[in-house]
């Protein structure tokens, strides 16, 4: 029942205890008809106030909502209930009747008493309710990595933790596997680590054939195993290259996870695995999801450290229905750089020079964009009444203004107006890993004019 | 042993076998052959075959393929793949709120669940009376020539059983009414869905009522007359037969709906219907439920029909009375109590196939948001067998003779509260951070070992051995043994008892060493313990009784209020636990109306917390007593309108004043 409504179980009683209140009353009434030296006015009158007295209570009830219904069912009606109850008493003893109470009334409040005392036991166990998840997860383009392996985590485990249980999240992951070294329920493979064995598991002849080789499908989810350039279009990573990575293997294990069963957990000789396929009903995780519980995956070991993440960032295609077609070209041409590359290699990579000014990066002279001497101008701008976003520190707003360039239009002092807005892509998030980011963001924090003369 | 000579253990014996036989054989052999050979290669083959063809037809220009085929969401061809089938339906819809329809003072959910429980209860009780009639009149007949008074006794009570089922029959229709009602205007979206797919079950469901109610009628209003004539009496002893084989049709019918929603089978994953009716009735749990629900029924009806002898007990003004309504608790409870024992190990079976159907099903269940209902249940077992020993023990104390073993009932109770605690610990619960520290982690270190399946595994059968034992001692209470082989048979009886708990309990802790893939196997030989001390030591336990001298007979009508009011409490005990277990079993969808096919996009798809769902399990109880109690009185009516037809001061005949 919703809270502003009544309980069925107290309404229920409250009818119940006053139909007999009225029994009571009228038992003692026969019991008077039937014996003369009976004062049949007294007690005719103390059951016949205590059953209107009942009853008052129970229009009371009506009128209450269900917690109030509560407090006043034992407050009142449980009151009045033992008054009848003992009054009875009193009359049998008093009058020196045998016949006492009928069994039915007997059976009745062994019944209730019984059935109440369940309800109770159930209401004194810990009380969790469990909320159907959503069925969306809204993408937010300005998510930092941090942010995504958090809501990695929570589809991982669900929003709210209670401590000495393991709660659960969309994901369901935590009934069968567990996550912390030594911490076994032998259902499904501990995940401690799962990031580097990814790795290496790609590589073990295990995987290669076993069971069944790579290029062939799988027949239930027909997902082509170690292809990761054939993965359902919905699901294909942005700028793929289509060479295996563990990434690519935690995302199989996820979408087909009887492509390659570990020993000792699967049914059918290791060749079937018991686990549901993540992306399809019941969990059906869309890309994003599943992108985010990998980032978990592959950064859950080293807490705050996101080095170890491949999978990237949400993008505005991915904000988009999940039926919306393809952007023109695919994804395959999309640039990406990794971290490793120079810095100078990374910038003329992703295309910077083509509108910035920035020092120390030959031929970066392009003009459409505010030059970068984010040194000193970033914390201006932060100081600037207009601006709007988060960040606190000079390397916060270099991070934001690369993947949410609208939180700040810089203004074009020589111009007179604002920079274009929307000129700048929004996809950097998907074309930098976290490790070149965080390079990224580094230096263009510490570029700044040159020394004049 | 519910008459007054020895020489019925066997009749009464072998009717429970023959009848367990005959209910749960076609369970048990449909899963074995239909699931496994006809559906899984009878079907898959004249699938690939159609497939082919039409492929060939297209192939030779013979035109395009018209038939779209695709995957079921269960059923597996012989090689393990996804079955293909013509899709023959409409896709599952993606429900909204116009689907949804809701009054102010409840939410439809709630209003659902009661309308359905309330159905489900008075169903189950009417599907179990005709199996205790049938049993009853069974003994009768077969008892006629040897002892006639109690020939009459028990088709006297047989035919007082049908007088109140008849009454809870149209009971049962109109709440029926009133379920279908319920879901066609408060879920009218997902019910359109059910009715596309299960269109001809539910017209021939209908059907089958029609024959229920026609055999029905007949069985009960043809009883007198065919009563006298030995042959016609076989023929209406025939009829209750086929008055169950329907009322099991019926309810296997209904249960397609339940456990289609559960575990679906014949759709494809957009919830279409691929062509083969059988396949969607026929899913994955229908056989463990359809068994699971027949041995409920009978466990249900048999407490209700205790608790109906025992009220009439403490209401009976007579003392002849009262012999004949603690003798009708006896055979409630006696019939109850044997449906109950089997009773775990069907839902062992369910269990097993809701874990081969979605491992994350089953582990919801046991480890999951549900795990808390299963150490209620756990309580609720604890209840059932406290209240069924109390009840044994003391309607063993007016049994002559029962002095013998009246003193191991401590010993049983000690044992049965020492299993009753480690049954019901629970593996890990829920703590504030600092309770957490204190105890050092999730689990207890002591008593946390408790909290496995090893130890309640071992709890359970034991709990049972305990039960079983209690039954022998009171079967056997009055009895003088006299067969020359009584001194060996009374070692094996005990050796079977000794060997049956240490070897439950080896197993039980071997377990601890064990991984948990394998622990699991050791519940079978744990509960092949249990069952050989049941079965066998019954066996030798009645075998032992042939030229037994007496203490005396059991002097009925003088059973204590203790045991009168254990009656009620397992009474309330069934039925709280029965209305548990559906929700559980319902519940377990969690969000969705058909596992996987069709969310639940109401309102009202969250899981309740535990104590809401026990304030209804509560209610449901309540409410579905007080209708039983109106409805016992209706029947009670007849009864006094026959009565009032003797005239007072005509010679009662011969026959009767015996």
């Amino acid at each position: 029942m919703l809270p502003e409504q009544q309980d069925i179980l107290w309404t229920f009683l409250t009818l119940a205890y006053t139909g007999f209140a009225f029994f009571a009353f009228g038992n003692v009434v026969k019991h008077c008809r039937d014996r003369e030296d009976v004062n049949t006015k007294l007690w005719g009158g103390i059951f016949g106030v205590l059953a209107i007295i009942s009853f008052i209570e129970t229009v009371q009830m009506f009128d209450l909502t269900q917690q109030e219904q509560i407090t006043f069912f034992f407050k009142y009606q449980i009151l009045t209930v033992f008054v009848i109850l003992l009054s009875w008493g009193i009359f049998f003893k008093s009058q020196k009747i045998e016949d006492q109470s009928p069994p039915l009334i007997r059976a009745f409040f062994f019944w209730t008493t019984v059935s109440v005392l369940l309800a109770g036991y159930t209401n004194w166990l810990p009380q969790q309710r469990s909320d159907p998840p959503p069925k969306n997860v809204a993408v937010d383009l300005d998510m930092t990595m941090e942010e995504f392996v958090e809501m990695g985590r929570v589809i991982v485990f669900g929003a709210e933790q209670v401590a000495g249980s393991k709660s659960i999240g969309k994901g369901q992951c935590p009934l069968c596997h567990t996550f912390d070294p030594g911490d076994n329920i032998g259902r499904c493979p501990n995940l401690f680590g799962v990031q580097e064995r990814a790795e290496t598991r790609i590589k073990e002849d295990r995987y290669l054939n076993s069971p069944f080789a790579i290029g062939e499908a799988d027949p239930a989810t027909g997902v082509v195993k170690g292809k990761p350039d054939q993965v359902e279009a919905g699901y294909m990573r942005d700028g793929d290259t289509g060479t295996l990575t563990g990434e690519d293997y935690l995302r199989e294990s996820l979408m087909c996870p009887s492509c390659y069963v570990v020993e000792g957990f699967g049914k059918d000789g290791d060749t079937k695995s018991p686990m549901p396929v993540i992306s399809k009903p019941p969990i059906s995780l869309s890309k994003v999801e599943l992108n985010a519980v990998i980032a978990w995956l592959q950064s859950k070991d080293t807490p705050g450290e996101f080095a170890n993440v491949t999978v990237p960032l949400p993008s505005a295609d991915d904000a988009a229905p999940a039926e919306a077609a393809p952007a023109e070209g695919g994804g395959d041409d999309r640039v990406f750089v990794t971290g490793t590359e120079s810095i100078d290699q990374m910038i003329n990579t992703l295309g910077c020079p083509l509108c910035h000014t920035i020092p120390g990066v030959e031929g970066a002279a392009g003009m459409l964009g505010p030059i970068l001497h984010e040194k000193t101008n970033a914390l201006n701008r932060i100081k600037d009444p207009s601006y709007k976003g988060k960040a606190t520190n000079a390397k916060e707003y270099v991070r934001e203004s690369i993947l949410n360039p609208g939180a700040y239009v810089v203004f074009n002092e020589e111009a007179g107006e604002p920079y274009p807005d929307g000129l700048m892509p929004t996809t950097f998030s998907q074309m930098l890993s976290v490790e070149a980011l965080d390079k990224l963001v580094d230096f263009i924090s510490e570029t700044e004019a040159p020394p004049e003369g | 042993m519910l008459g007054k000579h020895t020489s019925k253990y066997a009749a009464l014996s072998f009717g429970l076998i023959l009848a367990f036989a005959v209910y749960l054989l076609p369970g048990f052999a449909t899963d074995a052959f239909a699931k496994e050979a006809y559906a899984g290669q009878a079907f898959a083959e004249d699938a690939f075959a159609k497939e082919v063809q039409a492929q060939e037809a297209a192939a030779d220009g013979e035109g395009e393929p018209e038939i779209e085929w695709s995957q079921d969401v269960f059923y597996k061809d012989w090689e393990g793949n996804p079955l293909k089938g013509p899709v023959s339906g409409h896709p599952a819809p993606e429900l909204g709120e116009s689907d949804y329809n809701n009054y102010e003072f409840a939410p439809s959910r709630m209003i659902l669940w009661i309308a359905n429980q309330q159905h489900l209860y008075f169903g189950s009780f009417v599907l179990a009376v005709p199996i205790f009639c049938m049993l009853i009149e069974f003994i009768g007949i077969r008892t006629k020539e040897s002892d006639p008074i109690m020939s009459e006794k028990y088709d006297r009570l047989a035919h007082d059983l049908m007088k109140v089922s008849l009454t809870a029959y149209s009971w049962t229709a109109i709440l029926g009414g009133i379920l279908l009602f319920t879901f066609i205007t408060l879920f009218p979206g997902f019910f359109k869905y059910m009715a596309g797919i299960f269109r001809p079950v539910m017209h021939v469901y209908a059907l089958m009522f029609l024959a229920e109610s026609g055999v029905l009628y007949v069985y009960y209003y043809g009883w007198d007359k065919m009563k006298d004539d030995a042959f016609l009496k076989w023929i209406h002893c025939s009829l209750s037969v086929l008055l169950n084989l329907i009322g099991t049709v019926l309810m296997y019918l209904a249960n397609s709906w339940a456990t289609f929603m559960q575990a679906p089978g014949g759709i494809d994953e957009q919830g279409r219907f691929l062509g083969n009716i059988w396949h969607v009735i026929h899913s994955t749990l229908w056989n463990p439920v359809g068994v699971h629900r027949i041995l409920g029924n009978i466990v249900f009806g048999g407490g209700i029909v205790g608790a109906y002898a025992a009220y009439h007990y403490l209401t009976a003004k007579t003392e002849e009375e009262r012999a004949h309504y603690d003798w009708v608790c006896y055979v409630a409870m006696f019939i109850a109590i044997f449906g109950l024992i089997p009773l775990p190990f069907a839902g062992y079976w369910l269990m097993k196939e809701v874990y081969a159907f979605r491992q994350q099903m089953g582990i919801t269940l046991m480890g999951g948001i549900m795990a808390w209902l299963f150490i209620i249940q756990a309580v609720m077992i604890g209840l059932l067998f406290f209240g069924a020993n109390s009840y044994l023990h003391n309607s063993m104390s007016r049994v002559k003779g029962s002095h013998r073993y009246m003193k191991y009932a401590k010993y049983m109770i000690l044992l049965l509260i020492v299993c009753f605690t480690m049954w019901m610990t629970p593996h890990t619960i829920v703590m504030t951070p600092a309770e957490l520290k204190v105890m050092g982690g999730a689990q207890h270190p002591i008593v946390g070992h408790f909290g496995v399946m090893s130890a309640k595994n071992t709890a359970v059968n034991l709990m049972i051995t305990c039960t079983v034992l209690c039954f022998l001692l009171y079967q056997r209470s009055n009895k003088i043994i006299k067969v020359p082989w009584a001194t060996v048979g009374n070692c094996w009886i005990a050796a079977i008892f000794v060997g049956a708990a240490i070897n439950i309990i080896f197993l039980g802790v071997y377990g601890y060493f064990l991984p948990a893939n394998q622990r699991v196997g050791l519940s079978v030989p744990q509960v092949t313990s249990t069952l050989t001390t049941l079965f066998a030591g019954t066996a030798i336990n009645i075998s032992m009784f042939k030229d037994s001298d007496s203490y005396g007979e059991i002097t009925w009508g003088t059973q204590s209020k203790v045991g009168t009011y254990a009656i009620f409490l397992l009474a309330i005990s069934f039925t709280w636990l029965m209305g548990l277990m559906g929700y559980i079993r319902s519940a377990v969808r969690l969000f969705w109306h058909v596992t996987e096919v069709v969310r639940d996009n109401s309102p009202d798809a969250y899981t309740l917390t535990i104590g809401e769902a026990g304030k209804m399990l509560t209610f449901n109880t309540l409410f579905v007593w007080t209708q039983f109690v109106v409805v016992f009185w209706i029947a009670s009516l007849t009864a006094k309108k026959q009565a009032a037809k003797a005239p007072e001061g005509v010679p009662v005949p011969a026959q009767q004043q015996q």
